[in-house]
């Protein structure tokens, strides 16, 4: 087990590993960023990316098809584009539509070419294109009243070439205590709310979508009112069967949800600093499947 | 406060010697300085915009013209007589626009001669009707603008697009332009053979310059990311010196002073405008680094352009010329950087010394100004000078064709190079200008209708409660201010309210002598006094005694404008700690005005917002991400001590009695049953604030006891310990406007302070969690998806499975493979097995719909593809397969490769003992056609390119009869799923490096469809045997051009990326790679990175 300690001056606020598993990056509310190389059990530190004048929430890898490249965002309302070159990094581009604090920042899966989607408290969420002549072409849109702190990319199930693209959905959280899924409209070029998911009776926290397509659609919700509710969908179409992970409540805010590649483990994080994992039994019914703590 | 005045002559420039920048909102791509420097043109889709530099804060002049095309380039004739005359690029013309026209009418000529994107621009040295554009067409053209109708002057290169065009100084006759990595050396006098043709670059040259005093030397900038400099006389191949950057350089030009040079770059360096030494003499064939002596240092995006404005008094015998760097930048700032002394020494510019001939002097005028309309009755007629102001008057104020004048004068920043500024000078309001923009922020519902921050005067309307009838109506107001130029050191403006039908005039005459007090109270102390009085006139009370006291809380400005620039120092400190080491105190005070700006900026926006909205949620300390290979990133805060909660709860107390926020219900919604658990603030801002309210508790007396009661107090200190440490950020954050004066004077020191103490507080850990995982990257290294028969796959894949100790999976495999020989036998012992056949169909359903539950996507794509293949067609009798055979025959050459290609494809031979299977001997006999599997129709599709081909179908009879007998246990309305599983697991073996699986499995895929998917380079490059270079040299490279329609033919099949250029085609499957892709990945294998199972390098005659 690779351990990092004390790598930043304040508190960490999100640390994802890259496509290959070999780079750790992490950031901090002491605005930076860092990049560690990760082997085995041991770490070296290789980067610290300074550039935003805030607390950096999150940060996400793009997939290496389009080179080395990692998304941040921060309270200032910024998200960076951070790329590698030649083993230097610079800050290649600024997407700056939001007007308050940009919560959550998340590339699409690689199919849908490089597309960024960023979920502010002005309460707006934005999905750039990064085209290939160095253009963006935002879509802003209003998404959660209060604030959005959430926003994850559906996986890109098998479709043909073309067609996939305008399959393209996304499920946000927010403020409001809902979750809302959009779907890409090609006639309108832009995306449109397809369900709104009221469960929740707090600010969502996070949403996950399940990255595998087996049976039907996944997806996570944790809250500030301490339940996890997964949400599923048969086929891509009809109605989300509303399922709480767990009947009680957690015993504090959860703040964080995360699925194993396949979508076989869910991992549920929170306010008292654990982490659990759970997995759904062949009935159906969500059961504990480990516990982590620091 | 300065107020601008008109200056005469360059000399009184109020902006010379000053570092300014402008934001210039509007996708501007180029700009030019006029010869006088005192206005500055940019270009964009939208037209011109005509800016005074000496009268930054006035709204530029705009001439309209929309295009779809960015504008290339943009020059101001720098010759004295034909000062009005500016060229833009669109598209393929240039337009000469003639600046004393009005702007409506100020395109005095079309050029057009080029059939492609103009791309430079270059007015002549000395003559000034003449000028040369350079396009990508390949054509450079020199336009007389006497005869504008047509080029006199034409030459080509032919082979490339032209970047630059530049005539000679010192030569009228001769001209350069830079084409890909060549420059050409054109003689007019010598027709369209180029003079001399400069060769060294090894990428395209972006930009040259002529020597001012040398006529052969030219210096040249390209992507190669180095400068050189050439001179023709000498020698074409070699430079003379050659400097090497570490960016690919954008634009490079001598100095206009002196012996240096100044480069930028296209992207990289720092965004940066390095001015560099050519003083010293280097032997010819140089090279070396650049080693600047003064880097512009402060845009955030990249540079687009840099030019120097120059001052110099006309006529004078001595070179007194003064210059000023403007610089044009991606992030829409323009900026005007000052030259210091030593600068001028280290370039060798000698200032002061006597000239033979002065310089030209240039009428020091500006053309921002509309022209003067002719005198005559009938366009006053058309103009009436005074706007009634009524709602429609208001509409066209706000017309969106018109600059919104408050947002360009926010856009202003400017301060003195000579001056200091103290980060805690309480005059932050540095000037009316910045003054209006706050205020027109702040109040959006008074519309300045004038702002002229030169002469100082302003006109503004709003709707004030004085109406005598009603005290609730309002009253519109018209409001003329005049600022007198010391404003606001004890000089008050002047208030004039407009005549009006609802106020008599002993009204606005009370109103006025309010008015004129509250300002002369407020300058009297220095202040700004713009605010009160509105305030006053919206109906507000001011009180003027508190403002001695409270001379601090007045402007919650001034306290938030404490905290940004408290947070700029630290922050620019902390850049200059990375940056480059050729950092000036100038350059230094540059990048704060750009930190003081980016930030008021967020605060602007933000406090729009008001504080009240931020709803960003509080940070998570704590969480955990999956990875690819199964194991999880967890982070956590380390820190958890219980007696510090002990703590927490005495502090409550005093806290708790000053009175808890009612306003934060949602907390309610969870806490009603569990009261221990401990209350967290939900909203960041709240965070912060709490714990700046710790911070005020312990470490300054505790007299804000009224601020600290407008927040949320709330109970884990253990939380309120971990906030604290935001301190820093905390700083710069609007929320500080609530703690007043006290605090803000604090925060600095203990914010570094605390973030010492704050050590020790989080971790992250990687942990292995693959167990937990179904899918297991050893197993799919070693399963393979097809071999002499279906049992003897699944017998190996059992046995893989087993190996590993999986025996789930391991029985999973072994299950299916007596199926199949069960099967095998009840269809060799009777030939009425459907019935049978539906219980294999619905067991194979159940395995399929376990694996489903148990998520395991592995399993259910090895299934897909080993089930997928109907089972009987691996075992028909001979005579059935000579029948098959005959099926497609093509008149086409290359039969015998295609039939080759689907053959190899299912290469992986086992020879293991198969005691599966009964039939050993038939099975070794035969090679199983994957072939087989293609439906008539679907070979049409795949192969329609083809040329010359003819597809029989014969023996359909026995086709149909075949295809009723080979059901497939999987059901085919599935597929789709099925496919889905196999994409997705094609996903997985990606992520786990198992290229070949993942061809193999995707040939399963690709069966059904055209559009195969991607495969793309894999940096980590696994073992796979390399073939030599040659055993693909032979391949055919062809461009692509745009009649191939279809889409397999236009994404790489290497990298999914779209094919434009040279790229492979495979002659048999017709897909498509880069040339570099197909090179990198034929390396590694043999097969189409499609996964099609086409061999292409054996379609092709390879030596």
């Amino acid at each position: 087990m690779a351990t990092i300690s004390n790598a930043h001056s304040e508190l960490i606020h999100d640390a994802v590993l890259d496509y290959y598993g070999k780079r750790l990056a992490t950031c901090s509310s002491d605005k930076t960023i860092k990049i560690f190389e990760v082997e085995n059990d041991t770490h070296k530190l290789v980067e610290t990316l300074h550039g935003h004048e805030g607390p950096v929430w999150q940060v996400d890898w793009a997939h290496p098809k389009f080179g080395v490249i990692l998304a941040s965002c921060s309270y200032d309302g910024k998200v960076l584009i951070w790329k590698e070159e030649n083993g230097r990094w610079v800050q290649t581009a600024v997407h700056a539509v939001h007007s308050a604090s940009v919560n959550s920042v998340k590339w699409a899966p690689h199919e849908y070419g490089p597309f960024l989607l960023a979920a502010s408290s002005d309460g707006k969420v934005s999905v750039v294109e990064f085209k290939e002549n160095g253009t963006t072409a935002p879509v802003v849109l209003d998404a959660h009243a209060i604030g959005v702190n959430t926003a994850s990319w559906a996986s890109a199930a098998l479709q043909d070439g073309s067609s996939s693209l305008q399959e393209r959905r996304f499920v946000t959280g927010g403020a409001d205590n809902l979750v809302k899924v959009w779907k890409y409209s090609p006639e309108a070029n832009t995306y449109l709310v397809q369900d709104t998911l009221e469960g929740h009776t707090d600010w969502v926290r996070d949403v996950a979508w399940s990255p595998s397509m087996l049976l039907r659609s996944y997806l996570a919700s944790v809250s500030q009112d301490r339940t996890c509710i997964i949400w599923t969908q048969e086929n891509n179409q009809g109605p989300w069967k509303k399922t709480l992970l767990k009947d009680d409540k957690f015993p504090d805010v959860l703040w964080r949800a995360s699925w194993s590649l396949s979508g076989n483990i869910l991992a549920i994080s929170g306010g008292d600093n654990k982490v659990t994992l759970w997995k759904e039994n062949l009935e159906g019914k969500w059961e504990s499947a480990g516990e982590v703590e620091q | 406060m300065t107020i601008y005045s008109q200056a005469e002559n360059a000399h009184d420039s109020s902006t010379f010697g000053k570092s300014l920048s402008l934001r210039v909102d509007g996708g501007f791509n180029a700009l030019s300085v006029s010869p006088s420097g005192r206005d500055v043109v940019l270009a964009s889709k939208q037209g011109l915009y005509v800016v005074d530099l000496d009268d930054p804060f006035s709204a530029p002049r705009w001439l309209h013209h929309l295009t779809s095309w960015e504008v290339a380039d943009v020059q101001w004739s720098p010759h004295a007589s034909k000062s009005s005359w500016v060229v833009s690029t669109s598209n393929q013309k240039a337009l000469v626009w003639n600046l004393s026209r009005s702007s409506s009418n100020a395109i005095e000529h079309v050029l057009h001669g080029h059939f492609r994107a103009i791309t430079d621009i270059n007015f002549h040295p000395q003559h000034p009707e003449i000028l040369a554009t350079c396009s990508i067409d390949a054509y450079v053209h020199s336009w007389d603008m006497r005869s504008p109708r047509r080029a006199y002057y034409s030459a080509s290169v032919w082979s490339a697009g032209a970047s630059q065009v530049k005539w000679n100084f010192k030569n009228p006759n001769v001209m350069a332009s830079a084409h890909a990595n060549d420059i050409f050396i054109w003689d007019l006098r010598k027709g369209c053979t180029p003079l001399h043709v400069v060769k060294g670059h090894s990428n395209n040259v972006n930009s040259i310059d002529f020597n001012r005093a040398s006529e052969t030397e030219i210096m040249s900038c390209a992507n190669d990311g180095t400068v050189k400099f050439w001179d023709y006389s000498k020698s074409l191949q070699e430079p003379q010196r050659t400097v090497v950057t570490d960016f690919p350089v954008a634009k490079g030009r001598y100095l206009p002073f002196g012996k240096g040079f100044c480069v930028m770059p296209f992207v990289g360096g720092n965004n940066s405008v390095y001015l560099s030494s050519n003083v010293t003499e280097s032997e010819p064939g140089a090279v070396s680094k650049l080693q600047p002596i003064y880097v512009f240092k402060g845009h955030t995006d990249r540079v687009s352009d840099f030019l120097w404005r120059v001052k110099y008094s006309g006529g004078s015998t001595v070179d007194d010329r003064d210059f000023q760097l403007v610089t044009w930048s991606k992030d829409n700032d323009l900026k005007l950087w000052p030259v210091n002394e030593s600068t001028y020494e280290k370039v060798d510019f000698q200032r002061h010394r006597s000239l033979e001939h002065p310089f030209t002097e240039y009428d020091y005028s500006t053309f921002r100004q509309e022209p003067l309309r002719s005198q005559n009755l009938s366009s006053h007629a058309h103009f009436p000078k005074e706007r009634f102001v009524t709602g429609s008057g208001l509409k066209e104020f706000h017309d969106k064709n018109r600059i919104n004048h408050l947002a360009w004068v926010s856009g202003v920043r400017m301060h003195h190079a000579e001056s200091p500024r103290s980060l805690f000078d309480l005059d932050k309001l540095r000037n009316l200008g910045e003054e209006v923009t706050v205020i027109g922020h702040k109040f959006p519902k008074v519309v300045f209708e004038r702002i002229s921050v030169s002469t100082g005067s302003l006109t503004l309307t709003l709707s004030g409660p004085w109406s005598e009838q009603n005290p609730d109506d309002l009253v519109f107001l018209r409001i003329d201010c005049v600022f007198p130029p010391n404003y606001p050191f004890k000089s008050p403006p002047r208030f004039k309210i407009e005549e009006n039908r609802e106020l008599d005039s002993k009204k606005i005459e009370e109103i006025t002598d309010q008015l004129q007090e509250i300002s002369r109270r407020h300058t009297d102390l220095g202040k700004f006094c713009l605010e009160p009085c509105l305030r006053f006139l919206l109906g507000e009370k001011i009180n003027l005694d508190v403002l001695q006291e409270e001379e601090q809380l007045l402007n919650l400005d001034v306290v938030d404008s404490l905290g940004i620039n408290d947070l700029s120092s630290l922050e620019s400190s902390d850049m200059r700690s990375g940056a480059i080491s050729v950092t000036s105190r100038t350059s230094d005070e540059d990048e704060q005005d750009l930190d003081n700006k980016s930030s008021n900026d967020g605060y602007v926006s933000r406090s729009a917002h008001a504080l009240d909205l931020d709803s960003t949620p509080i940070p998570k300390g704590c969480g955990a991400t999956w990875t690819s290979s199964g194991k999880l990133v967890c982070f956590f805060t380390t820190e958890s001590k219980p007696e510090k909660k002990q703590q927490g709860t005495q502090r409550l107390g005093p806290r708790g009695s000053v009175g808890i926020h009612t306003e934060n219900l949602p907390e309610q919604l969870y806490d009603e049953n569990k009261p221990h658990v401990p209350k967290r603030p939900k909203r960041y801002v709240e965070t912060l604030s709490a714990s700046s309210a710790h911070n005020s508790e312990t470490g300054i007396s505790g007299n804000d006891s009224d601020s600290d009661a407008s927040f949320d107090s709330f109970g884990d200190d253990d939380w309120n310990d971990i906030m604290r440490t935001d301190i820093t950020l905390r700083t710069k954050m609007p929320v500080f406007s609530n703690f007043g004066k006290s605090l803000a004077s604090v925060a600095s020191d203990d914010g570094k302070s605390n973030v010492s103490v704050a050590k020790s507080k989080n971790a992250v850990f990687i942990q292995d969690f693959s167990h937990l995982i179904a899918d297991k990257r050893q197993l799919a290294a070693e399963y393979i998806f097809t071999g002499d028969s279906l049992e003897a796959v699944c017998k190996h894949n059992a046995n893989v499975a087993g190996n590993y100790g999986l025996e789930n999976i391991a029985h999973c495999w072994k299950m299916v493979g007596n199926l199949l020989i069960d099967r095998d036998e009840r269809h060799n012992a009777n030939f009425g097995w459907h019935q049978n056949g539906e219980g294999d169909k619905q067991f194979i359903k159940d395995v399929m719909e376990f694996l489903e539950r148990s998520k395991n996507v592995q399993m259910l794509a090895m299934f897909s593809c080993i089930l997928m293949d109907p089972p009987s067609t691996k075992r028909d009798s001979v005579g059935a397969r000579s029948s098959e055979a005959n099926i497609i025959t093509f008149e086409y050459e290359d039969q015998s490769h295609f039939s080759q290609s689907r053959q190899g494809s299912v290469a992986p031979s086992i020879r293991s003992e198969d005691y599966f299977s009964p039939r050993q001997h038939v099975v070794k006999n035969r090679k199983p056609r994957l072939s087989n599997t293609l439906t008539p129709s679907e070979v049409i599709a795949q192969h329609s390119l083809l040329p010359d081909i003819r597809i029989e179908i014969m023996n359909s009879s026995e086709l149909g009869f075949l295809g009723g007998r080979s059901p497939s246990l999987l059901d085919p309305s599935d597929e789709p799923k099925y496919r889905s599983y196999r994409y997705q697991y094609s996903e997985l073996l990606f992520y786990w490096g198992l290229l070949i699986n993942r061809a193999e499995l995707l040939q399963f895929n690709s069966k059904q469809e055209n559009t195969t998917p991607d495969l793309w380079h894999h940096s980590l490059g696994y073992g796979l045997d390399l073939r030599a270079e040659k055993s693909y040299a032979g391949v055919s490279y062809k461009a692509l051009n745009n009649k191939i329609s279809f889409l397999t033919t236009r994404i790489c099949n290497y990298c999914e990326l779209q094919v434009l250029g040279r790229a492979t085609v495979c002659g048999n499957c017709q897909h498509v790679m880069h040339a570099q892709c197909a090179k990198s990945w034929w390396e590694q294998s043999i097969e189409c990175p499609s996964g099609c199972g086409c061999q292409c390098i054996d379609m092709f005659d390879v030596t």
